[in-house]
């Protein structure tokens, strides 16, 4: 166990399942020569060198193909997009090709392929480069999406999309990049598909994926002085969704908040608080409440991007409407 | 063997084709290719060609004729019998095959309408007040709009609980034989007849249940509980108490005061005790208020008492002033009489008032231990179990001994822990050295 | 060049400075042109009969045939090897049968059918064939490229990274003029170019972008190897309705490409002799042009040239007929007598793994019956 950064851990993912197995390299912008746009393939195009550490074109379309192609193959890219928000230019190939390559071809071949890169608001990056994709792409059948929140969980959740035979998305922040903590040495895999209990509580269970789980955390320091226990679970994976581990803790504190950095319509948090009505109907002592980003394309000024992001003031407001304590 | 030629679908979505034109009539020959007619679909007009080579023998459908695919619109002669028969095997079923496919499915019954109130109630705290025997429609939710709310329900049942554990179903029925040995349990009420407290609701009714309003007692008892339970910060302590000398002590009195009509329950003993031990311990003796703490200068026990369910059933709690100053004879006599009066004529307000200490006997219906809720305004409730024999230890060997259970109640606000302790310490001194009580 | 003014096909190779790495294709024998032919036939046949079948309502979705341009997926695939990768779009029946699918598999496939090569999963337009290296017919115009890219990155990968050998496989990807248009394609061919991909973009011109007219829709589209300049890519123009014209001119490339890892760009000059689907009343060209193009049927331009050369009668031409009529009537039989996939099946193939209500992959039986121990990932 060593403390690290989220930025590392992620590298040290890479690097260790690409010494495993060589049918895994890294295609993206910027990630072999420039050392990663965000630093996280440093120093390995010295390790592995140009042939398995490859420096893209900025051209999504293109390359997202190309790495579906090679994962026909039998391949296990790792594409790295600077941001998904540049993923968009690549909707065909990543949504039409890689999660449907294996029922289109009746099983004979699948995807194993990772397309990974930063989510969400960075800071002031406007509304093209501020994608939370989580819900429009979640919507697919055939892919899988993990979304860590911790250094520990960015190692083991992005080893394990290396080795799953099923494309998955990797939704990472460039906010986390710096945030270190404990992750254990050497392999190190985190099961898609389940959630983690980060904070145990009593009156009330709140959800979050990624960046959002550091809100909550806030939001349940600052709850803890007037008196309210609150249980925050990362859900880790989207899909698979945990549901199982969300609803335990639901039928303890009968009461949920769903914190999701996507917009509200249609949206993971829509899901998940459809999942809970249906599993814990009668478990629950108030609807579920969710906390989004304001339905608004992401703004540029500082203040208003704070704002707009569900963060720990509207999760405090929310835990204290569903546990009616407002 | 011959061919025949079905209207052809020819775009994804056409359902029935027009002959515009035939390009061939009966008695030609045809080759695979050719183009037979110009057939007018949804989308176009578009050339229906021949897969086959062959003679026109028929040709069944006009110019300007709309019909189905897969309707035959012409019949070929083969000129080799090698040919395959057209794939006409598609016959115009079609017409059929979605219609079966479209049959409505039978509408659902529209769901019997609830026949519970218009009360809000979410769905744990709904579930929860089944299981705890919660009625919905006593509740005043504190949720928004008065939603009941899972607290709602979780305080009610709390309440309940307590209610069950001291009244059995049975105890009203079962009530005291002529031993005026006052049974029963914690509970106060100060005015019998007292107002109703809510407005019933109607609750749901499963066919075989039965509804019964309450009696405005029953509805004081419930008020009073609930007011306690969710006021007053209970705690309890318990003592075994040696009962060989007390047993022994009335064994005695009983037979020498037989003559003079004089017959001393056990209860009458402990009433006489915990009011000398309140003496002895004054600060037991309070009551709480909001801002200070009362220290009452009689000591006043109340005795609650169960009522046949001639009179309605439920309890009461006549209370013995001054019992601290009056001899056992006079406690064991005035204890009879309102026991009496209770379960006759009724008692006053006045027979019930003023109580500073309850205590709640369970023992003769073989109850070991129990904890029992605070009679405001008192600060304590001694409940108490039955007298049993037991294996003991006396003097360090096992013999067979009488023990009693007492577990008393308190109200934090005003007593502490070791003062409760060192009370019931002296409780537990004079039972088991009773000659103290009889001075 | 408008379509109209297409005349005597001739050969061309725009790329002066093409290096010739490879020898001058060997002249098949007879027997390797008469199983040209008889592969050529076997498609056509396939084509009508789909056609038919689809009329008939035995087939559903979208169907795009393939006459008139069988002399390319016959011609492309013999100047290959065997296990060199190929992808195409959604015209995609002849490359399948020229590679080796079965017409009873791809019929069933075509029917909707458990015995279909996807299990009924796929249709018309997503014929794969992983086993004879055929990576999949494709439904959106010009995403296929990209991939076919990939897969040329991949043979690469594995035997210059993995295997530490020479890349010596090719990569052919299929593509119809009108996905000259996507940007994705662009993006493919400037990878290529920048990565040494073994891959050659073969753009079957056959002179419609579904119903316009290329001249209508492609800037310079009388000459579209000009795009591979701008690459720095090798090209070549290929008259694509002759099979011998197709083998000539593409073994060399392949070779080449083989030797060089570099991509290539050809154009195939052909025609579609039906609608770009079924619901096609081709009213944007003229029978004129049709019956002209017509005069160059690949088929009968072949068996002209064995019959000229005394290596076919007419009479083993007819029975070749015959027995392909029969071949395909008899995979229509089979595909018939094939059941729709169990509702199971709409459950498989979602993930590898189980997960919720998918129950994971499971290998389509004419695929159990050859490779029965392997994965879909060991190709």
């Amino acid at each position: 166990m060593s403390e690290i950064s989220f930025r590392d851990a992620l590298r040290d993912a890479m690097s260790e399942e690409m010494r495993r197995d060589d049918r895994v390299f890294l295609v993206g912008e910027e990630v072999a020569q420039y050392d990663g746009a965000y630093k996280v393939s440093k120093g390995m195009l010295e390790e592995f060198g140009p042939k398995r550490i490859i420096d893209m074109p900025i051209s999504e379309s293109g390359f997202a193909g190309m790495g579906i192609g090679a994962a026909m193959m039998g391949l296990r890219p790792i594409v790295e997009f600077m941001s998904w928000s540049f993923s968009l230019v690549a909707a065909d190939p990543i949504l039409n090709n890689a999660p449907k390559m294996l029922y289109m071809s009746g099983g004979q071949l699948g995807c194993p392929i990772v397309f990974r890169g930063n989510d969400g608001a960075g800071g002031q990056l406007g509304s093209t480069h501020s994608w939370c994709v989580e819900s429009l792409y979640a919507n697919v059948p055939g892919l899988k999406m993990v979304i860590p929140a911790f250094p520990a969980d960015a190692k083991g959740l992005l080893t394990a999309s290396i080795r799953d035979d099923n494309p998955v998305f990797c939704l990472e922040s460039e906010r986390m990049l710096s945030l270190t903590g404990d992750v254990p040495e050497g392999e190190h895999v985190v099961p898609i598909g389940k959630a983690a209990i980060v904070r145990p509580g009593t009156d009330c269970t709140v959800v979050a994926f990624g960046r959002a789980v550091h809100f909550v955390l806030e939001a349940a320091a600052e709850l803890e002085k007037s008196g309210l226990s609150v249980e925050v679970i990362d859900g880790r994976s989207i899909k698979p969704l945990d549901i199982d581990t969300i609803a335990a803790s639901v039928r303890r504190t009968n009461c949920c908040v769903v914190v999701d950095q996507s917009w509200s319509f249609a949206s993971v948090g829509s899901e998940v608080a459809a999942e809970i009505h249906r599993v814990c109907f009668d478990d629950l002592d108030n609807h579920v409440h969710r906390v989004h980003s304001d339905d608004v394309p992401a703004p540029y000024a500082w203040n208003l991007e704070q704002e707009m992001l569900p963060n720990a003031r509207k999760i405090c407001e929310a835990v204290r409407s569903v546990t009616y304590t407002a | 063997m011959p061919i025949e030629i079905t209207m052809p679908r020819l775009s994804d979505t056409m359902e029935k084709g027009t002959i515009i034109k035939w390009h061939v009539a009966e008695g030609d020959e045809v080759t695979a290719g050719d183009v037979l007619a110009d057939v007018e679909t949804d989308k176009a007009t578009m050339e229906m060609q021949a897969f086959d080579d062959g003679n026109v023998t028929h040709i069944a459908v006009d110019e300007g004729q709309a019909v189905d695919v897969g309707t035959v619109v012409a019949v070929l002669a083969e000129e080799d019998e090698e040919v395959p028969p057209p794939a006409a095997a598609a016959p115009p079923t079609e017409a059929t095959e979605p219609a079966t496919a479209a049959e409505p499915a039978t509408a659902a019954e529209p769901a019997p309408a609830r026949s519970s109130s218009q009360r809000k109630v979410t769905p744990v705290a709904r579930r929860l007040a089944e299981s705890h025997g919660v009625d919905l429609s006593t509740l005043e939710g504190s949720g928004p709009g008065g939603r009941i709310v899972k607290r709602d329900v979780l305080t009610a049942a709390a309440a309940g609980d307590e209610m069950r554990a001291a009244v059995p179903p049975s105890a009203a029925a079962t009530a005291p034989p002529a031993e005026p040995a006052p049974v029963v349990v914690d509970q106060s009420t100060m005015p019998v007849p007292a107002t109703p407290v809510h407005p019933s609701q109607p609750a749901p009714l499963a066919a075989s249940d039965r509804r019964e309003p309450v009696s405005s007692m029953r509805q004081t008892i419930a008020r009073r509980l609930v007011e306690s339970k969710q006021e007053i910060p209970h705690y309890q302590v318990s003592m075994v108490m040696e009962m060989d000398a007390i047993v022994e002590l009335r064994k005695q009195l009983n037979g020498e005061l037989s003559e003079q009509g004089v017959k001393l329950s056990v209860n009458d003993l402990l009433v006489r005790a915990c009011a000398i031990a309140m003496h002895r311990n004054p600060l037991m003796n309070a009551s709480w208020d909001g801002d200070a703490i009362i220290y009452h200068s009689e000591v006043n026990i109340g005795v609650a008492v169960a009522l046949p369910e001639s009179r309605g059933g439920g309890l009461v709690v006549p209370v013995i002033r001054g019992a601290d100053t009056k001899s056992l004879r006079a406690i064991s006599a005035e204890t009879r009489a309102l026991s009496e009066k209770a379960r006759t004529r009724g008692l006053s307000v006045e027979d019930m008032e003023g109580a500073t200490f309850t205590i709640s006997n369970l023992g003769m219906f073989g109850v070991d231990a129990f904890t029992a809720i605070i009679n405001p305004p008192n600060s304590a409730i001694l409940a108490v179990g039955a007298c049993l024999q037991k294996p003991v230890v006396r003097a360090g060997e096992l013999t067979v001994g009488w023990e009693m259970n007492a577990t008393l109640s308190n109200d934090h606000r005003v007593v502490d822990g070791a003062t409760a302790a060192r009370w019931l310490g002296t409780l537990k001194e004079l039972i088991e050295h009773p000659a103290g009580i009889l001075v | 060049m408008p379509a109209d003014s297409m005349t005597k096909p001739d050969t061309t190779t725009n790329s002066a400075d093409a290096t010739p790495a490879a020898a001058a294709a060997p002249t098949p024998s007879p027997d390797v042109l008469r199983r040209w032919l008889r592969d050529m036939m076997l498609i056509r046949e396939f084509e009508v009969r789909c056609m038919q079948a689809y009329q008939n309502k035995l087939a559903g979705g979208f169907l795009h045939v393939y006459n008139g341009q069988e002399a390319i997926a016959v011609g492309c695939v013999a100047a290959m090897r065997p296990d060199d990768p190929i992808v195409t779009a959604y015209r995609d029946h002849g490359h399948a049968l020229a590679r080796g699918m079965s017409p009873e598999v791809g019929m069933a496939e075509l029917f909707g059918r458990i015995g279909g090569c996807a299990k009924g999963k796929g249709g018309s337009m997503h014929f794969f064939d992983v086993d004879h290296h055929m990576y999949g017919g494709h439904g959106i115009v010009g995403a296929q490229i990209p991939l076919g890219a990939g897969l040329a990155f991949a043979t690469k990968y594995r035997q210059e990274v993995m295997e530490g050998t020479r890349s010596s496989r090719v990569t052919m990807a299929f593509m119809g003029d009108g996905a000259l248009n996507q940007g994705a394609v662009h993006e493919a061919m400037n990878l290529a170019a920048v990565l040494d991909l073994p891959v050659i973009f073969i753009v079957e011109n056959n002179l419609y972008a579904m119903g316009t007219a290329i001249e209508r829709c492609t800037a310079a589209g009388a000459h579209i190897t000009e795009r591979a300049k701008a690459f720095d890519m090798d090209s070549a123009v290929i008259e694509a309705m002759d099979v011998l014209d197709v083998y000539r001119d593409m073994k060399p490339i392949v070779e080449r490409c083989r030797e060089t890892s570099r991509p290539c760009f050809v154009e195939m000059r052909c025609y579609r002799f039906k609608g770009h689907s079924m619901s096609d009343p081709r009213k944007y060209r003229t029978h004129e042009e049709e019956e002209r193009w017509e005069t160059h049927d690949p088929i009968e331009r072949l068996a002209a040239h064995l019959v000229d050369q005394d290596q076919l009668t007419g009479e083993a031409f007819k029975a070749m007929g015959k027995e392909v009529r029969a071949e395909i009537r008899a995979a229509v039989k089979a595909a018939e007598a094939s059941p729709p996939p169990g509702l199971d099946e709409l459950y498989h193939d979602v993930y590898t793994d189980t997960w919720g209500p998918y129950t994971g992959t499971s290998v389509p039986p004419f695929m159990r019956r050859r490779s029965s121990d392997r994965g879909p990932q060991d190709v």
